[in-house]
């Protein structure tokens, strides 16, 4: 795993793409109405020790307005991380920094170091595709594309990457699965994106992200436009992919943070200010700060 | 910085004192059936029974209080602390309630006459005056968040214990007369009861080092003394 992967080439495909199925029903979800077997089968090996996001001193401006100021902070492997803070603390910039995204708005840098495991991402040279492949994006309005099929959309990254035929319509499959889509789009893998509910939709895009196999999943705000129901199905989920994928969470749900994140980060102003695992900041955060965001206190 | 949730930090505030109303609930039962003893007051320790309404009625309004809050609020963090902890304070109260009222019950069997040995009389009453002031501190220590006050109890909970053993003692050796005799066995179960008070303000006062360390520890370990 320590050779670089940012050459577009990936090293961990076999163990990752392996089909058999494994003997872990009794962690299946019960959200999905599809047979078990099927989701065994949705299951992929546990596979290599993950990968570690690091991020040191982190600027990120707008031109001349400073969202991030000297963040760093370590999200370990196949570990759940959220983000919270009140609206422009910098949580959504900060992770769109770590897959590049946040260069793409004008007048828009960063400055700072972010290691995916032994590789920095901003590194003279690095392919910005690359480094969006390895660490995919979730966001907060399902964004499936509006003229494709439900399984043209979860293809449409592998096809970039060149898979085809069989290979394509296996991987698509599995990632459906993984995403507890199957039994739900199955009989109508043909229909357009855009007619699923919200709630589909976004596991849809779900899909879409881990089909192209990613190191990390970053997710803004992924719930926020969903139903209870909608939500609960995609925090299971996020319960399910942290076993194979390191996952960082923005949310401005505290509950949600408390239900599905190993640790918990509060932003504010640019700055962190506590990062604790999720129990610890919720029952004795350790700054006032944290203390009156949590409890409610800010206004 | 504005204040927000002004709803929800009225309520938290409002079981707070209705919880720490019940311990003045206590003190009150306490001085009564204290004085029952001192003037073997029958009537009086009736009153104490009868009174212990109000306790077990606050302890159910503050268990329903509880419950909504965490349901309709979801409180964090201190807040957290301070609802679990109130959630064990009520229970003491409710439990010192109860204390109170083993002592009244205790005082008829005895007759409206009962004869009275001074030394073991005057014990009693010290003890009596250590647990109505130990229920006092524990209240005041968690108003003021104070741990430090909170700790200290245990040290008046020390003499309390040392008078259990001196009463104890004082009626094996209270002599023949056998309406002596069962009144200061009646006297070794009053103290027992106003024992199990001290122990239950030390309880509280470990809430309170909970609500304002964020880590919960017994102060004395009876199964692991020393």
């Amino acid at each position: 795993m320590i050779q670089p992967r940012l050459s577009l080439k990936r090293n961990s495909e076999v163990s990752r793409t392996d089909p058999e199925p494994t003997s872990e029903a009794s962690k299946e979800p019960a959200v999905e109405s599809s047979a078990p077997e099927e989701r065994d089968r949705a299951r992929p090996a546990q596979t290599g020790p993950g990968h570690r996001v690091s991020v040191s001193d982190l600027h990120a401006y707008y031109g001349a307005t400073e969202a991030v100021k000297g963040v760093s902070i370590d999200f370990p492997p196949r570990e759940v991380t959220a983000i919270i803070g009140p609206s422009g603390c910098g949580k959504s910039t900060m992770v769109r920094c770590i897959n590049r995204m946040h260069e793409e708005i004008p007048h828009a840098r960063a400055e700072g170091r972010i290691m995916l495991d032994d590789n920095d991402l901003y590194a003279h040279g690095v392919d910005v595709t690359s480094v969006r492949r390895l660490i995919g994006m979730v966001f907060q309005k399902p964004n499936p594309f509006p003229t494709m099929s439900i399984f043209d959309n979860v293809a449409s990254g592998l096809r970039l990457t060149g898979n085809r035929g069989d290979n394509l319509r296996e991987r698509v499959h599995r990632s459906l699965r993984a995403v507890g889509l199957w039994g739900e789009v199955k009989n109508r893998l043909d229909s357009p994106g855009v007619g699923l509910s919200g709630g589909q939709q976004q596991r849809l895009c779900i899909a879409r992200t881990i089909a192209v196999e990613p190191e990390v999943i970053l997710m803004d705000e992924p719930c926020s436009a969903l139903d209870p129901v909608a939500t609960l199905k995609v925090e299971e989920l996020i319960d399910e992919l942290k076993e194979q994928y390191t996952i960082v969470i923005v949310t401005h749900n505290m509950q949600q943070a408390a239900r599905v994140a190993d640790s918990t980060v509060f932003m504010l102003d640019g700055h962190l200010i506590e990062h604790a695992p999720t129990k610890e900041l919720f029952t004795n955060p350790k700054d006032e700060r944290t203390e009156r965001y949590v409890t409610g206190k800010f206004g | 910085m504005q204040e927000t949730r002004s709803n929800y930090r009225e309520a938290l505030k409002s079981l707070e004192r209705q919880t720490l109303e019940a311990l003045d609930m206590v003190v009150q039962a306490l001085d009564r059936a204290l004085e029952a003893v001192s003037y073997q007051d029958v009537e009086l320790a009736g009153m104490v029974v009868a009174d212990d309404d109000r306790i077990d009625g606050r302890y159910l309004e503050v268990h329903q209080g509880i419950l909504s809050l965490l349901a309709l609020q979801t409180p964090v963090a201190t807040d957290l602390r301070i609802v679990a902890a109130l959630l064990h304070v009520i229970r003491h109260a409710e439990r010192m309630g109860d204390q109170c009222v083993n002592i009244a019950k205790l005082l008829p069997l005895s007759g409206y006459e009962a004869p009275k040995d001074k030394d073991l009389l005057d014990a009693i009453e010290r003890m009596g005056q250590l647990a109505r002031s130990q229920v006092s501190q524990a209240k005041q220590a968690f108003a003021e968040r104070n741990a430090d006050l909170a700790y200290d109890l245990l040290r008046q909970d020390a003499e309390i214990n040392q008078l259990n053993i001196d009463i104890f003692n004082r009626a094996l050796a209270i002599g023949d007369d056998i309406e002596t005799r069962e009144w200061a066995m009646h006297m070794i179960l009053v103290a027992r009861c106003l024992e199990r008070i001290g122990d239950n303000a030390v309880d509280i006062g470990e809430q309170t080092a909970f609500v304002v360390t964020g880590l919960f520890r017994e102060f004395a370990d009876a199964s692991h003394p020393g």
